[in-house]
């Protein structure tokens, strides 16, 4: 009886113990640093998985509704399109009834590399949308690319502490004149 | 001629099974009556024939010509000794009126599932990993150590023979073999009934089973469940045979067939244990069970073996745990297996009304009819009743491990005959149930009042090959997405894709995201490259007490709140004087668990990192050895931001080299990455020899891969039918 005992118990101990577990390792060869190539000409939704990497400023961290996010003073993203001809400045955004009240009418500047593209005054709240034509001269392929819209009113909030606010932004981006549909 | 071939290919490989059974079964003096003898000679045979076609893989000398020599062997044999020849009429005819009822009904549902079952294969898991594997031994002529699929770990008692059938007639006839178990199980209720004294009951209960429409449906494909129910209620036939005559030869044939069981399915063993408890207690003697649990070990043994030498663990893909291996991660299991039981339901008391009408979650319906199972309880009061019960519930329990309709299917054959035999005597109930299961079963009803997985109508032209193979193959999107990668991808090279494809339409092999640990580091990797709470977005930092240290680890204290939350590191990095130490080849890594991929917590690239594949819990840990002090003064950690509930502390060796902690204290801060983890991630693929990718439309990241496909490193080699194929640049 002992004898059979034992011979499960090895049997077990076979089946168990005898895992193939490796001896340790030593680091592996290191990996090389890849630098981040350009982008495509691209439209930057606030719900894009890679939309914080390229924020620059005043745009805030939390995404509402999960698909916009509010503003500061003047938000500014970063692309680097692989194109400079026949681009378009494109931006989705919304003027919230809530802030409107405060502030009235606002007049939004729209940037491209610091360069005044256009300026519009909003009379009402709601949905808007902007695009204009970017002069080529004032990108270059494959640069980094900064754009911004700034609002000339903040709404401010009624008990201090609170942030003040913008506008609520959708998407801002280039759009190429032409390009394939994606 | 392809739809002849398909044909010929079953035909001649359910022969084969037929001859061998006979022969086998005029052995053992199984004496078995006229309508019994194709069903269990059939699956008997169908047995030893999977065992033999094991062995000629084995011996990689699976080619077409040793294949047909060894059906013909079986055919031939079985004619020249006679025991082909069906027994004598016997007389326990149905009533007229029901016998023509019965009768119109399974021969209408036998045309639907002939010309079903012979249309070119395109079934998810059929024309993917059953015939996938098939065809992939087909080209190897033998076994090939397959580590990349869980799907590909389990035992395939029924797809060894579907080989001889594919090599001969290709995909569609492994669908026309799987047709013929249905049939067998059909066939073998129906048996049942007259052996117990039951005819109407049993021709009842076997179009129960037989009209079902998940059964018409997994029976017309390359799956194996029908087939796996066929072997199951086998055992249980054999096993009363014996009980009936007391003749230990008859022991041989049930053991052998409960051995297949777990060759066939993992959870099938359970008729193993009904079959020994049975034997068992009707002799009060350990010697019957024994003899059979002995026969079933020449089914089950092989297929332990091949998956322990291919895999380092006997029961592959599950028990991971306690058979640790690189191949399959314990998480992915845990994860997998509890998903099984649940589908998604939340409340398992919606199962009844889910599997008999709806079938929408579980994928398939069995009829509503089956609402009625109750009855069954009525077989409780008789002897023959309470013989059908056990086996029912024992299977039944399986069940809840995997809770898809289909795994119902080896219920049905005991519960329809349970439900069935009180009214053996009411004709009019038995015509009413089986006319209403009849009618909610045929595909254009079932259409009427479910979405769920079903037979579709009655594809003859198809069937026939009136309409080409190539055209009605050609409307389905992932045949031309197998198609797209035969073109493009060489020979030799591996494919990933997120959701897979019908592999057996390719000849490359094909790597699906969450089946196996290559391809779930690969998928980890790529999906850091697009998914921000992947990436590295802090950094702890542990201050340590400035002096010099020979071994260190990191010891992770915390519990999870999700099953899912692991412990991931992106990188260790040490430091001395604000300098970071180099990672000397003599330095020596260690963790657990999964000790095979701690070296991608050193490998100095953000987009992989060192996980634990297994649930958060205190006590994993990484070990550095220095191979000889050195001075230490912090030990930095990148850590994702899917980092929740991980608490770590740093421990090193006392002078008896016992682990104990080190006094450090913690800093943690953000970290933002500047590089490309997009290129990192296929720079890792294409280290693991995964220079292909084949991206849905809708897979999860794919607008990133076509919209930064050059920062990836990706060229776009064709786009169609919503999928694109890229190759990772040179």
């Amino acid at each position: 009886m002992s004898f059979r005992l034992g011979l499960l118990g090895a049997i077990c101990g076979l089946l168990f113990g005898c895992s193939n577990l490796p001896e340790p390792y030593p680091p592996p060869a290191q990996r090389p640093f890849f630098e981040a190539s350009t982008e495509a000409v691209r439209i930057l939704n606030m719900s894009d998985g890679d939309a914080e990497h390229h924020f620059v400023k005043d745009i805030d961290a939390t995404l509402q509704g999960g698909t916009w996010r509010w503003t500061g003073k003047r938000p500014t993203i970063r692309l680097r399109p692989n194109a400079n001809r026949q681009l378009v400045y494109s931006i989705d955004f919304a003027i919230a009834g809530s802030t409107f009240q405060q502030t009235g009418p606002v007049t939004l500047t729209f940037f491209v590399n610091d360069h005044l593209l256009d300026r519009v005054r909003y009379t009402s709240e709601g949905r808007r949308h902007f695009q204009k034509a970017v002069p080529a001269e004032w990108l270059a392929p494959n640069e980094s690319t900064t754009l911004a819209a700034e609002i000339d009113k903040m709404w401010t909030p009624p008990a201090p502490g609170g942030p003040p606010l913008g506008f609520i932004l959708v998407s801002l981006g280039l759009e190429q004149l032409g390009a394939e549909s994606k | 001629m392809k739809a002849l071939a398909a044909l010929a290919g079953a035909a001649f490989t359910v022969a084969a099974c037929y001859g061998l059974g006979s022969i086998l079964a005029a052995r053992l003096g199984a004496g078995l009556r006229r309508g019994e003898k194709f069903p269990l000679a059939f699956v008997l045979g169908a047995s030893v024939l999977h065992l033999a076609i094991f062995a000629v893989m084995a011996l990689q000398i699976a080619y077409k010509p040793v294949l047909i020599a060894m059906l013909s062997v079986c055919v031939v044999a079985a004619l020249v000794t006679g025991d082909w020849r069906l027994p004598a009429k016997e007389d326990t005819p149905l009533r007229g009126a029901l016998r023509y009822l019965f009768g119109i009904i399974a021969v209408a549902f036998t045309v639907l599932y002939l010309f079903n079952a012979w249309v070119p294969e395109i079934s998810p898991d059929g024309s993917s990993y059953h015939l996938g594997l098939v065809s992939r031994y087909l080209r190897a002529h033998g076994f090939e150590r397959v580590t990349t699929s869980m799907l590909l770990a389990f035992s395939e008692g029924v797809e060894m023979l579907y080989v001889p059938a594919f090599a001969i007639g290709r995909h569609s006839a492994a669908a026309l073999v799987h047709l013929a178990f249905l049939l067998a199980l059909a066939l073998a209720v129906l048996a049942y009934g007259k052996r117990i004294g039951k005819p109407q009951a049993g021709a009842a209960a076997a179009l129960m089973v037989y009209l079902s429409p998940i059964v018409g449906l997994d029976g017309t494909i390359a799956y194996t469940d029908v087939a796996t129910a066929a072997i199951m209620f086998a055992v249980f036939y054999w096993i009363q045979l014996w009980d009936e005559h007391r003749d230990s030869r008859l022991l041989l044939a049930a053991g052998l067939l409960a051995g297949y069981c777990y060759a066939a399915k993992y959870t099938a063993f359970v008729m193993l244990v009904y079959a020994v408890g049975f034997v068992a207690w009707r002799t009060r003697r350990w010697q019957p069970a024994a003899l059979l649990a002995g026969c079933s070990l020449t089914m089950v043994i092989p297929w332990m073996a091949k998956d322990w030498i291919y895999l380092q663990n006997p029961i592959a893909p599950f028990a991971n745990q306690w058979f640790p291996n690189p191949y399959f991660y314990v998480l992915i299991e845990k994860l997998w297996t509890t998903r099984m039981r649940t589908y998604g339901l939340q409340n398992l008391w919606m199962l009844p009304l889910e599997v008999t009408t709806r079938g929408e979650i579980t994928q398939g319906l069995i009829g509503p009819a089956f609402l009625a199972a109750p009855l069954a309880l009525l077989a409780l009061w008789s002897r023959e009743g309470r013989k059908l019960v056990v086996p029912c519930a024992l299977i039944l329990i399986t069940y809840f491990g995997n809770i898809g309709t289909r795994f119902l299917i080896p219920c049905l054959p005991f519960l329809s005959l349970a439900m069935l035999i009180a009214l053996e005597t009411v004709a009019p109930a038995l015509a009413l149930l089986i006319i209403f299961h009849a009618v909610t079963s045929w595909p254009t009803v079932v259409m009427r009042y479910t979405h769920a997985w079903s037979l579709q109508g009655m594809p003859y032209k198809a069937a026939l090959r009136i309409i080409p193979e190539e055209q009605y193959l050609g409307a389905y999107p992932q045949y031309q997405w197998a198609r797209m990668v035969e073109k493009h991808v060489p020979p030799g090279k591996l494919v990933f894709t997120l959701n897979g494809l019908p592999d057996s339409y390719t000849t490359r092999e094909i790597l699906i995201s969450y089946w196996g640990g290559l391809s779930n580091d690969v998928g980890d990797a790529l999906t850091t490259g697009w998914s921000k709470p992947w990436q590295p977005a802090k950094l702890s930092s542990f201050i340590l007490p400035d002096q010099k240290y020979r071994r260190l680890r990191v010891v992770q204290t915390g519990a999870a709140t999700f099953p899912e939350e692991q412990w991931n590191i992106h990188e260790i990095r040490l430091y001395h004087g604000g300098q970071e130490l180099p990672r000397r080849p003599e330095w020596r890594l260690q963790a657990w668990p999964n000790p095979w991929g701690v070296q991608r917590a050193f490998d100095n690239s953000e987009a992989t990192r060192w996980r634990s594949w297994d649930t958060l819990h205190p006590g994993m840990w990484i070990s550095l050895d220095l191979g000889r002090d050195e001075a230490v003064d912090r030990v930095q950690l990148e850590l994702s931001g899917d980092e929740w509930d991980a608490r770590m502390r740093i421990e090193t060796n006392d002078e008896n080299g016992r682990w104990v902690p080190v006094n450090a204290t913690i800093e943690e801060r953000p970290v933002r990455y500047s590089g490309s983890i997009r290129r990192s991630a296929t720079y890792e693929a294409h280290l693991r020899g995964v220079d292909y990718f084949l991206i849905r439309d809708d897979d999860f990241g794919a607008s990133d891969y076509a919209e930064f496909s050059g920062d990836w490193g990706l060229t776009r080699l064709e786009h169609a039918y919503g999928a694109t194929l890229y190759v990772v640049n040179p």
